[in-house]
């Protein structure tokens, strides 16, 4: 199979890259289930106080009642809190004896899931919550169960720095992972698109059932968008779900054993963390961020990202490792102020731009990025430097332009809506005026959503 | 340097919201960015950010700019004191000559710019946009070093204030500002920005080299009378094409050269800062200019429209302006096809105006003003090109997945 290859984009040479074994982390004794959907207005099944099973009901989405979010341990709800607008932020929930017993889940063999019907795929994958891992294109909110997209696609790469490797997640999880891809087929009457890297494992690349797509080169390569984009493009009417590989192994897990998979591996890297402690690991959903960072953190002032460093969401201490976090990325925060910066050669700044040195060799090597952004919030200027590292037919001053001007039609013929605030990352990385690119698309996106389109 | 940053750190507070002496902060945060690098670190995704930001691609052109700088300071010296018949001046008098002469121009230019460009910050609660330090560069070396000074403050002024503040500040401006402010003195003070006599600084009551016009090539060229030949008539006032290509001659401070200007374009290229297409379309559209209008018969129009073009190349202000003006990047052309158009036409309609419109020597200025104002409508229509193709192409992709 020869690889779609990508020509444009970026491999930000940051440091710290896990290493492709998993270390198990033991089993919390407080977790926390958080209710980490933009748009989701949930409802209450617990009070404070309430035993809870592995896999019962905690909340459910108002707009679609059949949509629960589940306990991953048994024991007691602690605490209940709220964000703002009294919206639920999190359900803390203390390990222990319970009465209610563990939910059990339908249990299937591999080859019963093979044929069976949709409604039970999808009765299943909500009572347990996993439906919320699928994602709805255009927008990537939680897919409408109502609707049979035109085709899903499963990320099965990690070109960002640093997501979880397939290929080590998937180790040992064969099955599962198999599964889940026979269930995705259950949910369309398109196609189920698995895009891998040329690196991938042969597990992965012989994954039967779907039609398997190699991409190579830099990141964004792979983006889901970019998949999308090279496969089957959409139109903006068009539906597609979209899920990652390493979350299918836990649906695939819900399945084939008929309990509530109450574990994840994710991938803890960057130049913040200690160097032996960069690795993948197994942790339970809800797991205290303590539990996992204790011992393995430099030292210094460090920011803890959820998901890559590219795309993720700074967390706070107190936070846990929640289901929909499958990296955890740290960065020293960059506050050093240097003489005179601006006229030094550059050999210990990296840029992507041949204005500095480091522009010219400097992504053969390894940084300690930090979080500094190296420069000031300037003016927007039109430099046509966004499209070299954009892969898709898309151009972004543009695009960015119509959005500020909340033009949303021109920003859909632009093609706003076959992307996500992800893949403009690396245009917001390498911008001069340090604009924060991947939010005004976020927020075109929004606009776009409310007003329909 | 430890002890710097905490004296500036310990004013800070005044500085900020609250403090104050807020209203100054724009200022505060250009005094502190230019001494030490900011301690802002990314509020969120991506949380690494790339080592460019404005500051050092701005200073980039500075950069790029030095040759053509010293190149005009020498070369200002060099003419006086051959003018002026100076005997036994060494090359350090042309260069203390040309330092008397040039520096008061710049430092002009830069303050009183200055001077405005930060008032505007204030009022706008905005940070300085270091694009000011390359205006207040470009123009003064784009004047001929008789300005009166006067000149240089109200041209500075004009362009900062007309050519970019009015529309909104720096990204927003529709023409290029220190080209602005060139078009300004030209149009509004005729007597010290054109003729013969203002190129090359003369003593008072000086008397000059016998046959010392001080007529610049362009001048010479458009004024060949008909049926002979514009580079005999070239070569008879002195100016061959190496002697124009070396540039030690008067004209415009930084313009004469085309070897500094090389340099600086090389500069610009090589750091990904300046567009090689806008460059390199400008130097097409001037070939082409000037190759059709060498097909027209000589009889019926003027000896100057048989100039060939490498001549073209190396006369006036073409290098500089196509080089550091035509390619700022907020009044070019954004698109990439734009840039071809946008580039080619500069070069087409520079040696238009040259050769056919008898008013202005020197058509590049124009010909950029020109093009900066329909660079939004090329990339209007490069635009409208790329939704189609756009939308033609997911069209095929999906034709091609449906019946693979």
């Amino acid at each position: 199979m020869t690889p779609i290859q990508i020509k444009k984009g970026l491999d930000i040479p940051l440091a710290g890259a896990p290493r492709p074994e998993i270390v198990d982390i033991p089993a919390a004794k407080s977790v926390a289930v958080y209710q980490e959907f933009p748009g989701l207005k949930a409802k209450l099944r617990v009070a404070e106080g309430d035993q809870v099973g592995k896999g019962s009901p905690l909340f459910i989405d108002k707009k679609r009642p059949d949509l629960q979010f589940c306990s991953p341990v048994a024991g007691v709800v602690k605490a209940i809190e709220y964000g703002a607008r009294r919206a639920l932020y999190r359900i803390v929930i203390d390990v222990g004896q319970s009465e209610t017993p563990d939910v059990e889940f339908q249990r299937y063999s591999a080859d019963q899931l093979r044929g069976v019907e949709r409604s039970a795929v999808l009765s299943q994958l909500l009572s347990s919550g996993l439906f919320s891992l699928i994602r709805q294109r255009p927008f990537s909110r939680i897919a409408d169960p109502e609707i049979t997209p035109k085709a899903i696609f499963v990320n099965g790469m990690n070109t960002a720095p640093f997501l979880p490797d397939l290929n080590v997640v998937v180790q040992g999880q064969e099955r599962a992972f198999q599964a889940g891809l026979d269930l995705m087929t259950r949910l369309t009457e398109g196609d189920v698109h698995l895009c891998i890297a040329p690196d991938a494992a042969d597990s992965i690349k012989s994954a039967s059932n779907v039609k398997v797509h190699q991409f190579s080169g830099p990141h964004p390569s792979g983006n889901t968008s970019i998949h999308i984009h090279h496969i089957d493009p959409m139109e903006p009417t068009d539906q597609v779900w979209t899920i990652r590989g390493t979350d299918l192994i836990r649906i695939g897990q819900l399945f084939l054993d008929g309990n509530y998979p109450d574990k994840h591996v994710i991938s803890l890297g960057g130049p913040g963390v200690k160097e032996d402690a960069r690795a993948h690991y197994r942790v339970q959903i809800g797991t205290p961020l303590v539990d996992l960072l204790d011992g393995r953190m430099q030292d210094g002032e460090q920011r803890v990202i959820k998901g890559d460093a590219l795309a993720g969401v700074a967390m706070q201490e107190g936070e846990h490792v929640s289901a929909i976090c499958s990296a955890i990325t740290i960065l020293a925060e960059g506050r050093e102020q240097f003489f005179m910066g601006w006229m030094a050669p550059g050999i210990n700044k990296l840029s992507a731009s041949r204005a500095y040195l480091s522009g010219w060799n400097g992504h053969k090597r390894k940084w300690d990025l930090t979080t500094n952004i190296n420069g000031g919030y300037r003016a927007m200027v039109f430099t046509g430097l966004y499209d070299k590292y954009m892969p898709l037919n898309i151009l972004v001053d543009y695009l960015v332009r119509a959005v500020l001007a909340h033009d949303t039609d021109e920003a859909i013929s632009l093609g706003i809506l076959e992307t996500d605030p992800e893949d403009f990352a690396l245009c917001a990385y390498v911008c001069p005026s340090k604009m924060d690119i991947s939010g005004v698309i976020r927020q075109g996106l929004e606009e776009i959503e409310k007003e329909g389109i | 340097m430890k002890f710097l940053l905490k004296r500036l750190q310990k004013n800070k507070h005044l500085f900020e919201p609250g403090g104050k002496l807020e209203r100054l902060f724009p200022l505060y945060e250009a005094q502190e960015s230019f001494l030490f690098t900011p301690p802002e670190t990314a509020k969120g995704a991506p949380h690494v950010r790339d080592g460019l930001d404005l500051k050092r691609a701005m200073i980039t052109v500075v950069f790029a700019l030095i040759p053509p700088t010293l190149w005009g300071i020498f070369n200002a010296g060099l003419q006086y004191n051959t003018v002026n018949q100076i005997a036994d001046a060494s090359t350090m008098d042309h260069w203390i000559q040309g330092m008397i002469i040039v520096m008061p121009i710049i430092l002009v230019s830069y303050i009183v710019g200055g001077i405005i460009e930060v008032a505007f910050c204030i009022i706008r609660k905005h940070e300085v946009n270091e694009g000011f330090l390359v205006t207040g560069l470009l123009f003064p070396l784009t004047l001929p070093p008789t300005i009166p000074l006067w000149q240089v403050a109200v041209g500075i002024a004009f362009g900062i204030l007309i050519g970019k503040e009015i529309f909104g500040g720096t990204g927003f401006n529709v023409l290029n500002p220190a080209l602005t402010a060139r078009a300004f003195v030209f149009f509004a003070y005729p007597a010290q920005l054109s003729g013969d006599q203002v190129w090359t600084v003369v003593k008072d009551g000086a008397t000059q080299i016998d046959g010392f016009t001080g007529a610049t090539p362009l001048a010479v060229a458009a004024n060949v009378p008909d049926g002979q030949s514009v580079i005999a008539a070239l070569n008879e006032a002195g100016f061959t094409w190496a002697t124009m290509f070396g540039g030690a001659m008067g004209g415009s401070i930084a313009e004469t050269s085309v070897i500094p200007i090389l340099i600086g374009a090389a500069i610009l290229i090589a750091l990904g800062i300046g567009s090689w297409r806008i460059m390199v379309g400008g130097v097409i559209g001037l070939i082409a200019g000037a190759s059709l209008l060498n097909l027209l018969p000589a009889d019926n129009f003027s000896p100057f429209t048989q100039l060939p073009f490498y001549y073209h190349l190396v006369m006036g202000s073409f290098a500089f302006g196509i080089v550091f003006m035509a390619t700022d990047p907020v009044s070019a052309a954004a698109t990439t096809t734009g840039k071809w158009i946008y580039g080619i036409m500069i070069g087409l309609l520079a040696v238009i105006i040259r050769v056919a419109n008898p008013a202005f020597p020197e058509g590049i200025m124009l010909a950029i003003l020109f093009m900066n104002v329909m660079a939004p409508m090329i990339d209007h229509y490069v635009l409208q090109g790329h939704i189609r193709k756009r939308q033609a192409d997911i069209k095929a992709r999906r034709i091609s997945y449906a019946t693979s």
